[in-house]
Order: C-alpha cells, then structure tokens, then sequence
C-alpha cells in the first residue's frame, strides 16, 4: 500500500513537471530592437574590403546563460533591405545569380542548441540561404542591463560563411577571382525582454 | 646609351620611364572604353578593377619619373625654337606631368567617393582618400572623364610637335627619346 502510495505520488510529481514545462517559460523571451541593431557582411570585391548589411532582420530569443538547454534562436533576414551603400551593386546582389530574392526573400538562422565557450556563448543551428540549408555555428557574447526599468540584452559576434556552399555566386560570380569566397558576418544586437 | 640624362639626351630611366607609361596609357583607354560599354558584371567589375592597378601603377612611376628629372640633366630644347615655342613646348610639359598626377588621383578619389576602396592588383589596399560621399563621386566622374579627353589632346599636340621636330625641322628632338638611335652628332646643320 505504501509503495503504491509513493509511487503515485512519484508519478503525479513527474507529469506535473512534464506539464508545467512547455507552459512557463524558463527562460526570458526577448525581441530585437531593430533601430539599435546592426547585422553587417563584409567581403573582399577586386582586392579590397567592401561592407554591407542589412536593415531589417527580426531576432526572437529565449535565452538564459544559466538556462541554456531552454535556449532558442530565430533570425529571420530580409534579404530585400540588404544595403552596401551602392545601387548598382546592390542590384547585383539582389539579382538572380547572387542572393535571387525575389525567390528567396529571407534567410535564416535557427538554433536551439548552445553552448558556454573561453569568451561567451556559441549558438549551433541551422542557417538557410538562398533556399540552402547548412549546419552553422555562431560564436556571441551575451550581457544583460536594465534601462529605464526593463531587461535589454545586448548581443554581439562575428563568424564567416563561405558563400558557394549556399550558391550565393551564380554563372560568372562563381569564381571567386573578384568577389571573395570569404564572407563575414557581425551583428550587434539590442533586444527587448518580453 | 648612358643611364643618366645628359644635356643632348634622354638617358635609359628616363626613356624607360616615359615609354611605359605611354604604353600603359593606352592600356587604360582600353580598359575604361571596354568597361563603359558594359552593363554592371563581373566583366565590367574585373576591367575596372585592373583599371585602377594600372592608374596606380602610373602615378608611382610619375613619381618616380619626376624625382628623376628633379636629379638628372633635362636635355635643352632646341635653340631654332622661336620663344613662343619654347614657352608652349614647357608649357605641354607641365601639363603633361599635372595630367599624370591628375587622372590617377582624380579616379582614386572617385573611387573612395563611390564606396569601392582600390586595390593594387590584390596585392594591397589603398587608404580611402574621402568618405563616401555621392555628389562628390559623380563632380569626380564628371572631372576624370573630362581630364582624360584634356590628356587627349595634350598628347596629340604633343606628338604632332614631336613628329613635326622629327620630319619637317629634322632635328634631333624625337631622336633623343628613342632607344637604339645615335644622336652624339646633335642637330644636323
């Protein structure tokens, strides 16, 4: 009877736990600032370093550096609002042969896996561009403060992705004579806990 | 032939000098006149960026050309020359070498108004000599196309005389700038 007992009780603590967990979130909720937050590419165009980046790129992310088996990452990038500061080259990108977005108007970056590194945080998802779908790892420093009585994070890193494993070069801009293989990547971010 | 100018003639630097950059000045009317034609693309990206190597190219031997002159003998202009001549013979000279610092320095500002920082054939990168900054970018345009049709016609009256100096007053003024010839006897009588 009393084992009977204890493992009832034991079984009501195990599906109230399993319950619970996907209703309360463990971990705060945050959302990107956009008009404090830059996402930024470089590469090397005829020998020389030329910048980019892009303007609209909306972050979701569950995140606690003491919780991070809760951790969740979405990134979604507006491959339109890409802006090197040049028209004409930003008409090639947005064409067919490089980023082709009117058929793949966003990227993203999915990750649900983290993991604490010497110098912060590294996210291990999924990374689709230009409808190609690869493992990415994307090393980041995370801090949080409170402004003005709300949680801010502010979110900061840089990789590099080699940009024919995502067909990102086409027809003539696959040699990577005149645009780099090389692309890099930084962002730093503010988001908003919710 | 002597290395260094003497007072008759143009020595192996200075011939060396001069032939180069004449030769590589048609190489860049080549490439800006293949490029112009061209939609925006890799071909035009690759024309233009050799373009630029090349006009960096030129302003480097330029400099080096000028210090040359500045530690060698300038041959003298012939004494036949009225003073007019002599005046608008210096005066071609002059702009000549303005126009040598002139277009390549006028199409790398350009360059760094546009937002395309240059590069010496891959090998290095060259500081951005102003910020990004699109009037400016297209009053450059405006000025570097214009400077190269002024370069034009300094050249063309610049060979004219040449060639004029050579077969009509058959001096030894064009003679003096070619490798191969003999000039110790100076101008025939």
């Amino acid at each position: 009877m009393r084992t009977v007992l204890l493992i009832t009780a034991a079984a009501m603590v195990i599906v109230a736990h399993a319950a619970d967990a996907p209703q309360v979130p463990q971990v705060p909720h945050y959302a990107l600032d956009q008009s404090k937050s830059t996402l930024a590419f470089s590469f090397v165009q005829a020998g020389a370093q030329n910048q980019g980046r892009f303007t609209r790129f909306p972050v979701n992310f569950d995140f606690s550096p003491d919780n991070l088996a809760a951790g969740h990452l979405e990134v979604v990038v507006e491959m339109g609002s890409l802006d090197t500061g040049d028209q004409e080259r930003d008409d090639t990108l947005r064409g067919a042969d490089m980023f082709a977005v009117t058929k793949f108007p966003q990227s993203h970056f999915t990750a649900t896996q983290f993991a604490k590194t010497a110098t912060g945080f590294e996210a291990v998802g999924k990374l689709t561009l230009r409808g190609v779908t690869r493992d990415a790892r994307v090393p980041f420093s995370f801090r949080t403060a409170t402004e003005n009585g709300m949680t801010v994070g502010y979110m900061n890193g840089k990789t590099s992705i080699k940009r024919l494993d995502y067909g990102v070069g086409q027809g003539d801009w696959k040699s990577t004579e005149w645009v780099g293989a090389d692309v890099g990547v930084s962002f730093a971010l503010r988001l908003t806990a919710h | 032939m002597a290395i260094l100018n003497t007072k008759r003639r143009w020595g192996a630097v200075s011939q060396l000098l001069h032939w180069l950059i004449v030769a590589l000045i048609i190489v860049q009317v080549t490439l800006a006149s293949m490029a112009d034609d061209l939609p925006s693309g890799m071909k035009k990206l690759s024309l233009l960026a050799r373009h630029k190597s090349v006009g960096i190219t030129i302003l480097m031997l330029a400099i080096l050309r000028l210090l040359w002159r500045w530690m060698n003998p300038t041959p003298a202009l012939p004494q036949t020359l009225r003073s007019w001549e002599q005046s608008l013979a210096r005066l071609t000279h002059v702009l000549l070498y303005v126009l040598l610092f002139a277009m390549p320095l006028s199409g790398w500002t350009m360059s760094s108004a546009r937002g395309f920082p240059v590069s010496w054939f891959g090998f290095f990168q060259l500081p951005d000599l102003v910020p990004k900054n699109k009037s400016l970018y297209e009053a450059l345009l405006m000025t570097h196309s214009t400077l190269a049709w002024v370069l034009g016609a300094v050249v063309a009256l610049h060979v004219a005389a040449a060639l004029k100096h050579h077969f009509m007053l058959k001096d030894d003024v064009l003679r003096r700038m070619l490798p191969f010839t003999n000039t110790t006897q100076g101008p025939k009588t």
